[in-house]
């Protein structure tokens, strides 16, 4: 559903993203983890066809995101960290909007279902100043989910969500990969990661340290054990030695 | 303490200024700033300390001596205005507002209420002595003396400033006593409605009868107005007015010193009133600081619209099928970011008026004179719109570029996100524009020599050209904010300062230059068409083909426009430096 081959991104001399390749077949969930400045938000943007990549190809849904850019996008769907929204639509003038921009006939329907699902129905003329950040995310999930995508970018699903709106989160996303989608989920959350992940893919400075699935990943970096959590693995992985130290919780 | 918070601003304003400074490294900062010096040497420094009057009589604040009083009396009665408004009109409790930093480190320090105030004040001093200066740059044009302009300009902001702020608290207080919003508001509405009853029938009774001749000479206008303001109940009611405004309007410094202390025991008073109240301001000025904070936090984002207060839901101005063309869908979404105030209902009304104005004028002696002056009017106002307006209209581009990066996600192409971006101000202005002709025509058929059939070609031609041609001028704002994002503020507000002028300067001076390049070809167009039709139809009737000859070019030149747009926006990186 989405290959990437040989993905580079620069900025001037700095290299964002460095001859990255992976591709993700329909249902899969992968986990896209890194520390900061490892490339995950430029790896998305690279493959959500926001900003070009220096070199190396992207294909979604068999449409290279360059050349095939409409075919491409119109399979897919990207939730940025923090929703954005245009602050002068209300949540149904959003639906309404996105419905034309991506051509769902029948977005009368689908739209009255999602805003259901999200409980954002008693919210249909409130405009996103008048949302709490959990019902913003939520209107661009729904906004999202109209055209009904094949392919979900997620960069930081979980931030500014309470407990409900995270169990909610984690069970859209899987319930849209048992239905065939192809999943990226970009988080800092290893346990949301090891959760719901079937696959994972550790960036640092740009370059792929691993991919693999949970299970791959774990017995490649857990040494003779087997047994590690993801954030040990993670730590090793990412070469950090030791474990940041934990601040005191008392300065005298 | 004091001196701690004396610190914080001080800093806060130095560490403000080297950045400003330390910005000038980058081109755009550098020729902005000079292009900005430049602009306000020649504006505003060079009249500073010589007046722009050239030596003439020295006059106070530059109004001849004769109009001082009825001057000093306007003043008076629109700081009376503000503050009757300020009574009137705010609902919310009393609220300092800090930023979010200054409540995290202050609210839970070991700082009383009344330093709290002292702090706010402080901060609101470097506010009011920047507006005090920027008042009296341009106050000074006027004439004056530049120390009594800068001086009285402080009085009046300071006091204003205190004023607001007791206020708050008084309002606060009546609250807490149980004293609504509307209960207060029915009072003071009645108060200053009982006070300009009297004043009414105190003139009605002492001063002579306005006749229609009074009315139809400035002058006597002018006169009748002093006489109501400058003696009786009014001359009370205004008295602490005048005496704030006083010191503004000295002519030379042995007045401003003699106006000087009354002035100055308001301010104190008001002082002793701020400082002397005590009301509980910390709760609502938590929920202003997070208010601020996200503001603030929209702004940096670039996304200005969302900085906006009292945003209400807007009606779209069509029904959005799911199915057509896609530029549509974002010129639906930017018509509702117009807002209501242009709505259909607008227009109707406004037509409705117009038609009402017409029927009433018919027949009078008056109109003739009345038309002449709207018909030139609405030549200004039509060519305004057009330079001004795609300034002002910036649901485009302009607004959209911080959402750049969802714009993208969209499967449409370049070209039908750049068109559907431009077509909500067109539309606007174009709407704005044929409303301004079709009076104008109207105002003709009041005319002695109605020359018609002449004006209705030119119309037509109007009608015909300035749509396309307000196309073509929102383009260059259009593609500059993408060629260059960070020097073009993009947003409802802008970024302020010398060398923000300055950037604005050049690019008012090359949109201005790329137009006239632009219009060469359809001005050519013009012309050939206009002498090949002018041998047969004489020297009007050509006109509107002339026109559309015109239009047509410049209508591919703005198809043109739109797809290099387009592809400008395609290779648009969200990743750019965004406005400063």
């Amino acid at each position: 559903m989405v290959q990437v081959e040989g993905l580079t991104k620069l900025y001037g001399e700095f290299t964002a993203v460095n001859d990255l390749s992976f591709s993700i077949q329909p249902g899969e969930v992968v986990g896209l983890v890194g520390p900061n400045g490892a490339g995950k938000t430029t790896t998305l943007r690279c493959l959500a066809g926001i900003i070009p990549p220096t070199r190396g190809t992207v294909r979604v849904g068999g449409h290279d995101i360059a050349s095939d850019a409409i075919a491409a996008k119109k399979q897919l769907a990207f939730f940025t960290d923090e929703p954005r929204l245009f602050d002068y639509l209300t949540v149904w003038q959003h639906l309404n909007f996105v419905a034309r921009i991506y051509q769902v006939a029948d977005y009368e329907k689908t739209g009255a279902t999602l805003l259901e699902e999200l409980e954002l129905a008693n919210k249909k003329d409130a405009l996103p100043g008048e949302l709490s950040r959990g019902m913003k995310q939520k209107l661009a999930i729904a906004c999202g989910l109209l055209h009904s995508p094949r392919v979900i970018y997620f960069d930081e699903p979980l931030t500014g969500l309470d407990p409900y709106g995270i169990r909610r989160m984690k069970d859209s996303i899987l319930k849209r990969a048992r239905d065939g989608a192809a999943i990226i989920i970009s988080s800092h959350l290893l346990h949301l990661v090891e959760e719901i992940c079937t696959r994972l893919l550790i960036l640092k400075n740009g370059h792929k340290i691993a991919d693999g699935t949970m299970a791959e990943i774990t017995q490649k970096f857990s040494e003779q054990s087997g047994d590690a959590s993801l954030e040990e693995i993670f730590f090793r992985a990412t070469s950090e030695p030791v474990a940041p130290p934990v601040l005191p919780t008392e300065t005298k | 303490m004091i001196a701690a918070l004396f610190y914080l601003q001080h800093h806060s304003a130095r560490n403000r200024l080297v950045a400003r400074f330390k910005r000038l490294k980058q081109p755009k900062y550098l020729f902005g700033a000079i292009a900005g010096g430049v602009y306000f040497y020649f504006y505003f420094f060079r009249y500073l300390f010589r007046g722009y009057t050239g030596g003439g009589q020295p006059v106070a604040a530059g109004i001849p001596p004769d109009y001082l009083p009825l001057f000093e009396s306007l003043a008076a009665l629109a700081l009376f205005v503000i503050v009757v408004l300020s009574w009137l009109i705010p609902h919310e409790r009393a609220a300092l507002t800090f930023t979010e930093a200054e409540v995290s480190f202050l609210f839970p320090a070991p700082v009383t209420r009344r330093t709290l105030v002292h702090f706010k004040l402080i901060r609101s001093q470097l506010r009011i002595l920047f507006s005090a200066l920027l008042l009296t740059f341009f106050s000074r044009r006027f004439g004056g003396n530049v120390w009594i302009h800068a001086l009285g300009w402080w009085l009046i902001l300071s006091t204003m400033n205190l004023h607001f702020l007791g206020a708050s608290f008084t309002r606060t207080l009546l609250l807490d006593h149980g004293i609504s919003n509307r209960l207060r508001r029915l009072v003071v509405f009645a108060l200053v409605a009982g006070l300009a009853t009297l004043v009414w029938l105190w003139a009605k009774a002492t001063l002579p009868t306005v006749t229609s001749a009074d009315t139809a000479d400035f002058n006597s206008i002018l006169h009748y107005t002093q006489q109501v303001l400058n003696t009786g109940p009014a001359l009370c009611l205004l008295y602490p007015f005048h005496l704030l405004v006083r010191p503004f309007f000295a002519p030379d410094a042995a007045t401003l010193l003699a106006a000087l202390a009354p002035a100055l025991l308001l301010f104190i008073l008001h002082y002793i009133w701020v400082v002397g109240s005590d009301v509980a301001f910390e709760e609502a000025s938590l929920e202003a600081s997070q208010k601020l904070a996200v503001r603030i936090a929209a702004v940096r984002a670039g996304n200005w619209q969302a900085a906006r207060k009292n945003h209400k839901a807007r009606r779209a101005w069509f029904k959005l099928a799911p199915k057509g063309p896609a530029a549509t869908a974002l010129l639906w979404k930017n018509l509702i970011g117009v807002g209501q105030i242009f709505s259909a209902r607008l227009w109707i009304i406004l037509i409705v008026v117009i038609v009402m104005v017409f029927a009433g004028f018919g027949g009078s002696t008056r109109a003739e004179n009345i038309s002449t002056m709207a018909g030139i009017i609405i030549a200004i106002l039509l060519g305004y719109s057009l330079l001004i307006g795609p300034q002002l209209l910036r649901l485009d581009f302009r607004h959209d570029l911080p959402m750049a990066d969802i714009l993208k996600t969209f499967p449409l192409r370049g070209w039908q996100i750049a068109l559907g971006e431009i077509l909500a101000p067109v539309t606007v202005l174009a709407g704005f524009q044929w409303l301004l002709l079709l009076v104008g025509f109207g105002l003709v058929l009041f005319l002695p020599d109605k020359h018609e059939s002449e004006m209705l070609a030119i119309g037509i031609s109007a009608a015909v050209l300035l749509p396309v041609l307000d196309f073509l001028m929102l383009l260059i704002p259009n593609a500059a904010v993408l060629l260059f994002p960070s020097w073009i503020p993009s947003g409802k507000d802008s970024p302020r300062g010398i060398e923000a002028t300055g950037q604005r300067l050049i690019f008012a001076v090359g949109q201005l230059l790329v137009l006239v390049l632009a219009l060469v070809p359809a001005a050519l167009a013009f012309a050939a068409v206009y002498f090949l039709l002018k041998l047969a139809l004489g020297p009007f009737m050509p006109v509107p083909f002339a026109s559309l000859a015109a239009a047509i070019i410049v209508a591919a030149e703005a198809g043109f426009g739109v797809m290099l747009l387009g592809r400008l926006f395609d290779r648009f990186d969200v990743t750019e430096e965004p406005a400063s």
